[in-house]
């Protein structure tokens, strides 16, 4: 786990890490990085992975319509906002 | 006459015999709450929806039954409509959510009384509830020492009497181990069996919700009511569901419980252990045989657990970008700003350091050596237990390897030290079984939890065992001595 | 040096459900700003996540009607990446296990022959909101109204040879899922759109050149100018001797260049793994031969029956039933007339002229099926002539009035009455003594004559049979 790595997964994340605290985080994710890279003495040849601990599969809804227009709730939770929409600045494509 | 540390069942007969009202009832729950606020088990206080509540249910007594008129506490991650719902973060620390999780609202159309918002591990994240933005729990059975977590609030507040039962969320031993460490009993039910709609996600395919309370008897009451089918989870499981409470005062006799040879319970504090024999020997007493169980993948459940968990909540906690809701940094320079400030200033260390792991566990190159290898473990410890289960009805271990630590005394120079804590607990989750926890003694007049793991939607089987146990022990009646809270 | 391009398409078809992929709000098109978003579709904590039955039946019968593999059981993964209009910080997919897996297209080149396409696949996914970047001073904003609508993405193999074949493609894709009652089509509302890989390399080189996606790209049009501004540019970079980048670039309309996309929320690891939330999706062998059972008429099979049924030519039985919408209204026309032929004269004819000429489908004009058999009724049973049809015609097309209405308003009713017509013959015989003398005398053409002043006097009403009739009989 260099610096480097740190970088993209911060990234990735969307997070930044204090400079002070940054060499401790560094510390903690190569140690549990550690933990879980003991896994590999397992041997799990032809074993399928289990997503869920339910084997069951997903129940289907029919295509009916059942909503009602809750703008201004969802609007009033946002922290910037006009009357109709959500506001963020403004991005370049 | 107190209503510290009643049962419901005993708010129950109070209310019914008219010695309280539902109204009185409330307010003295509230005030027991502000008298004993330096315990912090709250982040959110319902007081006056509580009170209106309370006087309603009053003048319906008619329409009266099991809940009705029973204050409760709601783990600050189930989403409750027009009631602030943090998950103890900053990041969420003024969201007011437009609807109510399924199982409180089950539990609050039962009649229940949601008084107030329990404190947590931020999201969830950590086992001593010292990761809330919200300040440190106490344990009630003692000062500057922590309830366990996440459930920390939730089991705080019922050890020290204030209600009689919460609920709370296990994904790793959430609800089990703060259980033990309070001394109160509490349920992770088998996956699936409580909807998750409306218990913000942590790590989605390991979350399930419970109560936390006096007995094992209340727990049945409880679960009862929050569990059944929701299509609005389509992990929630589709299945007949019996009165849980019919199934307690089945005799014991006959029945086979496992214990785990790979547990090496001679590492043990010896009075752990010894705690651990003296209940052996009760359920042997009770006719109970026990069994040695192999679960040979047991020892790999944690670096497991700590390779999904992360890896989910990194993805579940991707919606907290300071965009819909929560939390947005003050003034970003530009979108990019808004993302990073944005969440790292909302979410707290553990947290961060949980996303970073789970991002770095799915990223290209890595995924195949750590969250599918994880997962496949996953499947060899689950077929672990359905062998186990061949041969036995439960098994039992301790539910925590310690008793309640010092605040800060653990995890802070190396954070698996702390996530060792939950090696009993974690293999419940992966493999998707029900666990309870109920307090079986003191160490160091800090109570300890004993852990009986069931089959596969068999909770009617631990709620009994649980039960009978109670029948015949006292260790659930105890009471933390409470004097340094005021 | 010689170039060849090789192109594949990724095209997003909108699934016509009424509600969401995972949620029950509406997926209504022009809908005011946030209004069709419910709690899942915000990415509110706590929300989870339930599959719409319709969006997977409408993705199987497409990769039936394509020949393709149809996974009775698929997973949703989730595509990890920010963006605002993103509720949830993750978009679900299908990664490992998608719905529909090969199958063929076959599309018609210029020449009129035929090329197969392969598709590689076909998974369901759901939309992302909109951003709108220019309305608001400093702000982009957002619309969740389209977030979570099913989107079923068709990935073509690269087989595509150059923009028309492209085009050709999507045409055909456009057809296809039209009839199948899978998509509306409407390109302009987005219900179809592509991401189109490019790539050149020399002629015979085995090896792909490095691609370029533009994306989302959202008429016929546009496809082949985009893919044709990309081939020139990329063959400009090789021919300088530099090499193609690979990167997302988008298509600018106005300036008709393509330009590489400035915001990297693109160049992501998406970190897929399986949506923890949704067990997998399974069909049932019954569901599946329900979906058998009640299979849309696809166009080759129309084609075929509107000539045995209604009569029609080959010929034009082929055109009507090349759209979904017109073959539609000439079906629910014909129920309500005799004469299909004429009512497909119209349809191929005058109809499709205005239609073009205003780019616009028929279901979307304000004709109606009641009322163009109205119009055609009113024709056959000689209450108007064929020429004042047309002027009904217009009328109905700009207003949407009836034709009944119109004729009244206007009374164009026909005049068919001997009596009537014998007053106004013989007032024009009256006043045109120097043209009857010039009849009588063998101008026989001056008969147009005659006909043309009664057409007049009448303002073109008159049953012209029976004005051919009396005239003569009067002349001579």
């Amino acid at each position: 786990m260099d610096q480097e790595i740190v970088r993209t997964i911060c990234y990735l994340a969307r997070l930044e890490i204090d400079a002070d605290k940054a060499q401790k985080i560094e510390q903690d994710l190569e140690t549990i990085i550690e933990l879980i890279g003991g896994l590999s003495s397992i041997d799990t040849d032809n074993i399928e992975p289990l997503y869920s601990p339910l084997e069951k599969t997903a129940f289907k809804h029919e295509d009916i319509l059942n909503s009602d227009n809750q703008k201004e709730k969802f609007l009033q939770n946002a922290p910037n906002s006009n009357n109709d929409y959500f506001l963020v600045p403004r991005v370049v494509e | 006459m107190s209503i510290q540390f009643k049962s419901i069942l005993e708010l129950r007969a109070m209310l019914d015999t008219k010695a309280i009202s539902a109204e009185e009832l409330t307010k003295e729950t509230l005030q027991l709450a502000s008298k004993l606020e330096a315990l912090n088990c709250f982040v959110t206080m319902n007081k006056e929806a509580s009170i209106k509540k309370a006087i309603e249910i009053d003048q319906n007594a008619a329409k009266n039954s099991v809940l009705s008129g029973i204050p409760l506490g709601q783990k600050d991650l189930f989403c409750t409509e027009g009631l602030r719902t943090t998950c103890s973060s900053k990041i969420l620390s003024n969201f007011i959510p437009p609807y109510s999780a399924t199982a409180v609202s089950n539990l609050e159309a039962a009649g229940s009384i949601t008084i107030g918002k329990t404190n947590m591990d931020e999201f969830a994240m950590g086992s001593s509830n010292e990761t809330s933005f919200f300040g440190n729990v106490h344990n009630p059975w003692k000062k500057g020492y922590v309830p366990g977590g996440s459930s920390g609030g939730s089991a705080a507040s019922v050890a020290a009497g204030i209600i009689p039962a919460a609920t709370g969320t296990d994904t790793g031993g959430s609800i089990r181990q703060p259980a033990a460490h309070c001394g109160i009993t509490g349920i992770k039910p088998t996956y699936g069996r409580v909807s998750r709609w409306g218990m913000i996600a942590f790590a989605s395919s390991l979350d399930q919700a419970g109560p936390l309370a006096r007995t094992a008897e209340d727990c049945a009451i409880l679960l009862n009511i929050m569990s059944g089918h929701d299509p609005k989870d389509t992990t929630s499981l589709d299945v007949e569901s019996h009165d849980l409470t019919q199934s307690l005062n089945k005799s014991l006799k006959g029945l086979k419980f496992g214990i785990v040879k790979e547990f090496n319970l001679g590492d043990l504090d010896t009075e752990v252990q010894k705690r651990f024999e003296d209940s052996k020997v009760l359920y042997e007493s009770l006719g109970v045989e026990f069994v040695e169980v192999s679960l040979p993948n047991i020892s790999a459940s944690v670096p497991t657990y700590y390779s999904i968990a992360p890896a989910e909540c990194s993805s579940n906690l991707s919606r907290f970008d300071g965009i819909k809701f929560g939390h947005r940094t003050e003034q970003p320079k530009d979108l990019a700003d808004l993302y990073i400030k944005s969440r790292s200033e909302g979410f707290g260390d553990e947290v961060k350091r949980r996303i970073l792991i789970g991002t770095y566990a799915l990223s290209a190159g890595y995924y195949d050596a750590y969250y599918k290898k994880a997962q496949q473990v996953r499947r060899l410890i689950k077929n672990d237990f359905e062998n186990a289960f061949n041969s036995v009805d439960l098994i039992m271990t301790p539910t925590s390897p310690n008793t309640a630590f010092g605040f800060g005394s653990k995890g802070s120079q190396n954070p698996v030290e702390l996530y060792l804590e939950d090696l009993f607990t974690i293999s419940a989750n992966l493999a998707g079984l029900p666990a309870i926890s109920i307090p079986h003694g003191t160490v160091s007049s800090l109570p300890v939890g004993l852990q009986l793991i069931g089959n596969f939607l068999r909770e009617d089987q631990i709620l009994n065992a649980g039960h009978i146990f109670q029948q015949h022990s006292e260790f659930h009646l105890m009471k933390p001595n409470m004097e340094d809270f005021g | 040096m010689t170039w060849e391009t090789v192109i594949g398409l990724e095209a997003h078809v909108q699934l016509s459900t009424k509600t969401k992929l995972f949620s029950r709000a509406s997926t209504t098109f022009g809908q005011s700003p946030n209004t069709n978003v419910n709690l899942i579709d915000c990415g509110l904590p706590g929300v989870l996540p339930s599959v719409n039955k319709e969006a997977f039946y409408k993705a199987i019968r497409f990769g039936m009607a394509v020949g393709s593999q149809i996974n009775q059981t698929s997973v949703f993964d989730r595509k990890n990446y920010f963006y605002p209009d993103l509720p949830k910080g993750y978009q679900i997919t299908q990664m490992d296990l998608p719905i529909v897996l090969g199958g063929t297209i076959d599309i018609e080149l210029e020449d009129g022959t035929n090329k197969t396409i392969n598709i590689t696949r076909a998974h369901l996914e759901e939309d992302a909101g909109k951003s709108i970047h220019d309305e608001f001073e400093g702000y982009s904003a957002i619309d969740l109204n389209r977030a979570g609508t099913p989107l079923l993405e068709i990935v073509s193999e690269p087989e595509l040879s150059n923009a028309k074949e492209a085009v050709a493609y999507m045409k055909a894709l456009h057809q296809l899922v039209t009839f199948l009652d899978v998509s509306d089509g409407n390109m302009s509302q987005g219900s179809l759109r592509c991401d189109a890989n490019v790539s050149i390399r020399k002629i015979g080189d085995p090896i792909l050149g490095t691609r370029t996606e533009i994306k989302n790209i959202n008429s016929f049009r546009f496809i082949e100018k985009a893919i044709n501004f990309e081939i020139k540019r990329q063959i400009k970079q090789l021919e300088k001797g530099e090499s193609v980048t690979q990167e997302t670039r988008l298509y600018d309309s106005i300036k008709d260049e393509t330009r590489p996309m400035r915001s990297k929320e693109f160049a992501n690891d998406y970190r897929y793994f399986p949506e923890p939330d949704l067990l997998p999706v399974v069909i049932s062998d019954k569901e599946m031969q329900d979906i058998r059972d009640n299979f849309p008429e696809l166009p080759k099979d129309k084609e075929l029956r509107f000539a045995s049924e209604f009569g029609l030519t080959s010929y034009d039985s082929k055109i009507l039933a090349s759209s979904k919408a017109m073959a539609d209204f000439f079906e629910s026309s014909a129920q309500e007339l005799k004469n299909y032929s004429l009512l497909a004269n119209w349809l191929i004819g005058e109809i499709s002229a205005f239609l073009n000429k205003d780019n616009v489908e028929i279901h979307e004009s304000k004709l109606t099926p009641l009322n163009l058999a109205m119009l055609i009724n009113r024709i056959d049973d000689q209450t108007i002539s064929g020429k004042i049809a047309k002027s009904i015609f217009e009328e109905m097309y700009s207003s949407g009035k009836t034709p009944d209405e119109i004729i009244d308003d206007q009374g164009l009713q026909q005049i068919s009455d001997d009596g009537e017509i014998e007053k106004i013959i013989n007032s024009v015989i009256k006043g045109n003594p120097t043209q009857v003398e010039g009849y009588k005398n063998g101008k026989d053409k001056l008969f147009g004559f005659f006909v043309g002043q009664v057409m007049k006097e009448t303002q073109g009403k008159a049953n012209p049979q029976v004005v051919n009739e009396l005239l003569k009989k009067k002349l001579s």
